[in-house]
């Protein structure tokens, strides 16, 4: 579980450490406490809506629900655990109810039921009070539509969340700018959201998250309305202060090749359900049925799946020759260096050799071939 | 009450297995309610009172009680506790409010109120090139003022705005965070406010009268009531647009209820907010002026007297005044609205502005004191009223009629009021009631809905009721033949608007003038031209509709798809084909929008015509306001209030409602 050592690997993509662990939730092991704890949630929206989770209806699909019930359930029946400094992301089509999910762990949405805890605290039961101290202290969020207030400038936009929780004027001031500068802001404090390009804006947004400090940062869709250079550029900038900062974020996108750059785990999800949980290679390596398996298709496998999945048992003495590469490698590094030295690369760890990976074994991943037929 | 019955029967939802056919279209159901609402109807109507005039067995007479309470009223003033203890308390600090300002203004001096009224508008502008632009319309504005010898009535009507004004904002900004803030209050406060919209601003006063007797407490009350809405409506608006992403952030931070009220929803509405105070502020004015009637000092009582002697020189010169007046504080709030558009707060600290509007103000005063000139100087006045009485008289003697092939003004109006008008009138007062009333409810249910339909029936009964049948059909004829005009009219320009560019450039700034004046000012040009008869008060009305009419008809038509446009002028259609074809159908909303808004403002108008020989219900007004013939005059501004309703619902179409209600 060293997911915040991402920075050890560099180009091109982000190295990730592969889990152990599967994809249950109730596996994560003891030294790394949940930060959130979600279990059984269910949103339902319309008439008599609490009836239907554990209700004789819970089962049906969407369409049958609404027709029999008039009854949309957002989110249904959702457990999941968010390890303390992780990138979690949640992600599926429009409607598949992750927007509805994020903001029932704040309550800016009230969930109809299951639980919501976060460091071990019940969230359901706070009060009012004990709620508002949750969203200005450890929660920030960051909007698809930035939600910033256009009277403002940019300085009193990032210090919006101090002043609310009544920070003094000069000594938000100095945090607005050192936030601004974190951000790569500099210069255009003064001026209004109006004046900044989209990805500008959303800067601010997400300096303005960051201005409190906050435990657990909420991305929603945050770079969905930017163009594809900026969200680009916007997602390197998640991933540069994840790699400072290590915090948490729960980070919520519609798009496939975002949540695998920047996700640690990816909870895939539909009609408000999770379809498949796990490391962006396990979604991509083995979809855990079509709708996953089509959802994943196109991906560029070989930027996505390391040599700790593709590499087979050491035959005779291979285990002497090769290069040597450590099992955090993307196939497309491996790769580049088996092509090099025309000969299978060793996948070692601290001295072991685990396997090997050849010509064959690295073509089949970018083929798309199953793990098992490869090896067979 | 047999035709509220019927009504219901037949609003029944239709079987759901209905055949199809006629009756399977929204339209066919309609029809078919109406035919079966006509066969139960007609007999019964005409067994109850036959055909012609609503039967005077049917009208209940309202004069009397009317006339009675208001003689109660009038006998109770001084005695009954509500008066002595309550409204006398109202009229009295509202009374001392006005003075107060009047005598702050007086002592300020003409120079210092120059000078209070042009920083104001220079720093409600926030730029200097804007700011100079508006303080100089200011300057100008009073300058003007004074030399045509009318500073005293100006200052009167200042004082009278600022009371009125500052009431009105207060009361619209507290109903608006009310209904904007609330749901129950936006279902109480909706309905009040979407028919104050529709009642012409001339029925407001003979209640406020009753209770206050003539003078300026009845016209600040009656502004108010008049005024405050469209603050209140907006403010609601604003605060319920609010972009939701932001209050969700605003949530998301964990402010309170209060800090996201302060901190997020109010200055997210500030905007429409400001658009409020404008067209408070222009309708009160508009009221104000019209206050003159029952006895507001100021420049509308000037114009009411010049008007009251078909004397157009000496109405003339009032009105230039309150027309510039009128530009000043459209100007200078439109300025004030857009600078929130601007994206640099302005330079300098906030305390500035007050300051140095302070400061120019007393310089201003203090010159004045040692000139010992706080009047405006005798010397200094320009006379008008004489040249401009002859330009009438050149006018009517020259252009009035015999101009070869166009006739003249007063040629047009003698063609419109025997060709259009009497036709109509006469039409419409040798109709049977029942036909009428039918017809109401049948326009009532074609345009919009079973609720619309019984509204126009019972508004339409109601005048029969009150014994103003023939009155009303009347008043109605002008407003027909008006909103005819209007339409033709405003439908052509609003088309030749939307397709040519240079068209609007010209249009536009003659739009936004027109739409800044009160409706009284209206009256006097059209005086001029044609005289004191019925159509001068019709085509008054028609100047008055004509700007919202074009530019709700050119948005309507600039607002269609472009890409259906595009794809109907691919196909090779001609310029008139994709007009036809195209851009007309698909701007229907909006043309049927232009067709209510026309109607209320021509009803408006109309009926204030009756100053000026128009007649009918609004002379009736005039007339109970004149000879305290109470009695006649509420009786005659509540018909005009339920024709109002009749015309509105009539033609206000389904769509609308539901635009409204979403």
């Amino acid at each position: 579980m060293t997911t915040t050592g991402s920075a050890e690997h560099t180009p091109p993509a982000r190295g990730r450490s592969p889990q152990s662990d599967t994809s249950e939730a109730e596996a994560a092991p003891a030294d790394a406490a949940p930060v959130f704890s979600v279990r059984n949630l269910w949103k339902v929206f319309g008439p008599k809506a609490d009836k239907i989770p554990g209700g004789p209806h819970a089962g049906l699909p969407p369409a049958e629900l609404r027709k029999t019930t008039g009854c949309t359930a957002a989110v249904r029946d959702v457990s999941f655990d968010v390890k303390k400094g992780e990138v979690f992301v949640v992600m599926g089509l429009s409607g598949s109810g992750k927007s509805t999910l994020v903001r029932c762990l704040t309550r800016l949405i009230e969930p109809t039921s299951g639980s919501v805890h976060i460091d071990g605290e019940d969230v359901i039961a706070m009060d009012k009070n004990r709620l508002r101290e949750l969203r200005r202290h450890r929660t920030a969020m960051v909007f698809q539509n930035f939600g910033l207030l256009p009277h403002r400038t940019v300085f009193d936009n990032i210090a919006y969340g101090l002043e609310i929780q009544g920070m003094g004027k000069a000594e938000r001031r100095a945090k607005a700018q050192e936030m601004a500068a974190k951000v790569g802001l500099e210069g255009l404090g003064e001026r209004r959201p109006r004046q900044l390009s989209g990805g500008q804006q959303q800067r601010v947004g997400l300096a303005r998250a960051l201005a409190v400090d906050p435990e657990v940062l909420l991305f929603d869709e945050p770079f969905s309305a930017l163009d594809p250079l900026i969200r680009r550029d916007m997602q390197e900038e998640v991933i540069r202060l994840h790699s400072e900062e290590g915090r948490t974020m729960i980070f919520i996108t519609h798009d496939l090749s975002e949540a695998l750059r920047v996700g640690d785990r990816i909870m895939l999800m539909r009609d408000g359900g999770i379809v498949q949980m796990g490391t962006p290679e396990e979604i991509v390596g083995s979809p855990a049925d079509d709708y996953v398996r089509d959802f994943v298709r196109d991906v560029p496998r070989e930027q996505v799946m390391t040599v700790r999945s593709a590499m087979r048992p050491a035959d005779g003495d291979e285990a002497g020759t090769g290069v040597a590469l450590p099992p955090e490698t993307l196939v497309s590094e491996a790769i580049e260096a088996v092509a090099r030295s025309g000969e299978h690369a060793r996948v070692m760890d601290e001295g072991k050799v685990l396997g090997v990976v050849d010509h064959e074994r690295l073509l089949g991943v970018v083929a798309g071939l199953p793990a098992e037929a490869a090896a067979a | 009450m047999s035709a509220v019955t019927s009504l219901r029967k037949a609003a029944a939802p239709p079987e759901p297995d209905a055949k199809p056919g006629l009756l399977s279209t929204r339209r066919g159901r309609k029809g078919l309610a109406i035919v079966v609402l006509a066969a139960v109807f007609i007999p019964l109507a005409i067994a109850l009172g036959g055909s012609g005039s609503w039967p005077n067995d049917l009208t209940v007479d309202v004069r009397t009680p009317l006339d009675d309470s208001y003689q109660w009223v009038a006998d109770n003033r001084d005695s009954n506790p509500v008066f002595t203890y309550f409204l006398l308390h109202l009229a009295n600090n509202s009374t001392s409010a006005v003075d107060g300002v009047l005598s702050f203004l007086e002592l300020l001096g003409w120079p210092g109120s120059i000078a209070l009224f042009t920083a104001i508008a220079y720093f409600a502008a926030g730029s200097a090139r804007k700011g100079a632009k508006v303080a100089g319309i200011a300057l100008f504005a009073f300058g003007v003022c004074g030399l045509l010898d009318m500073w005293e009535p100006a200052m009167e009507t200042m004082a009278l705005m600022t009371v009125a004004v500052a009431v009105s904002a207060v009361v619209g900004l507290l109903l608006g965070l009310a209904s904007g803030l609330s749901d129950r209050w936006e279902t109480i406060l909706r309905p009040v406010f979407d028919t104050m919209q529709i009642m012409p601003a001339y029925a407001y006063l003979l209640p406020c009268v009753l209770i206050f007797d003539i003078g300026s407490p009845a016209v600040l009350l009656a502004t108010v009531i008049y005024a405050a809405p469209p603050m209140a409506r907006l403010t609601a608006l604003g605060l319920r647009a609010a972009d939701p992403a932001a209050m969700e952030a605003s949530a998301s931070l964990g402010a309170s209820r209060m800090q996201r009220l302060r901190t997020a929803r109010l200055p997210l509405a500030r905007k429409e907010m400001m658009l409020g105070l404008n067209q408070t502020i222009m309708m009160a004015l508009s009221m104000v002026v019209i206050g003159s009637v029952v006895g507001a000092a100021g420049l509308g009582d000037e114009v009411f007297k010049g008007l009251a002697r078909v004397d157009v020189g000496q109405a003339a010169v009032p009105g230039i005044c309150i027309v510039l007046i009128a530009i000043w504080l459209d100007r200078t709030t439109a300025a004030a609205g857009e600078r929130l558009d601007e994206a640099t707060g302005g330079g300098g600290p906030s305390w500035l502005p007050p300051a140095v509007i302070a400061a120019v103000t007393v310089a201003g005063a203090v010159l004045a004191g040692a000139l010992g000139k706080k009047e405006w100087p005798e010397g200094w006045t320009v006379d008008l009223t004489g040249p401009i009485r002859d330009a009438v008289e050149w006018f009517t003697d020259n252009l009035g009629a015999g101009v070869p092939v166009l006739g003249g003004t007063q040629t047009w109006s003698e063609g419109f009021t025997d060709w259009v008008l009497n036709p109509l009138r006469d039409g419409l007062q040798s109709s049977p009631w029942w036909l009428l009333v039918l017809l109401a409810a049948a326009l009532g249910l074609l345009v919009g809905t079973w609720h619309s339909a019984l509204v126009a029936a019972l508004a339409m009964s109601g005048i029969g009721v009150l014994g103003l049948w023939s009155k009303t059909l009347d008043t109605l004829s002008q407003v027909l033949g008006g909103i005819a005009l209007t339409l033709v009219l405003g439908f052509a320009i609003g088309i030749l608007v939307a397709r040519s560019e240079r068209v609007e450039r010209l249009v536009r700034p003659v739009l936004d003038a027109l739409q800044t004046l009160p409706q009284f000012i209206y009256l006097i040009p059209v005086a001029a031209l044609f005289g004191a008869v019925r159509t001068a008060a019709i085509f008054a009305a028609v100047a008055y509709a004509l700007p919202a009419v074009i530019r709700i008809t050119a948005q309507g038509i600039k607002q269609v798809d472009p890409a259906a446009v595009e794809a109907s002028r691919s196909l090779g259609a001609s310029t008139f084909q994709q007009l036809r074809q195209v851009q007309l159908p698909l701007a229907r909303p909006a043309l049927l929008l232009a067709v209510n808004q026309g109607i209320v403002l021509v009803l408006a108008v109309v009926v204030i015509g009756g100053l000026i020989g128009g007649g009918a219900l609004g002379y009736d007004v005039v007339y109970g306001l004149q000879k305290s013939e109470f009695g006649i005059g509420l009786g005659a501004g509540v018909a005009i209030v339920l024709l109002g309703l009749v015309l509105d619902r009539v033609t206000q179409p389904t769509v609308l409602k539901q635009r409204k209600n979403s």
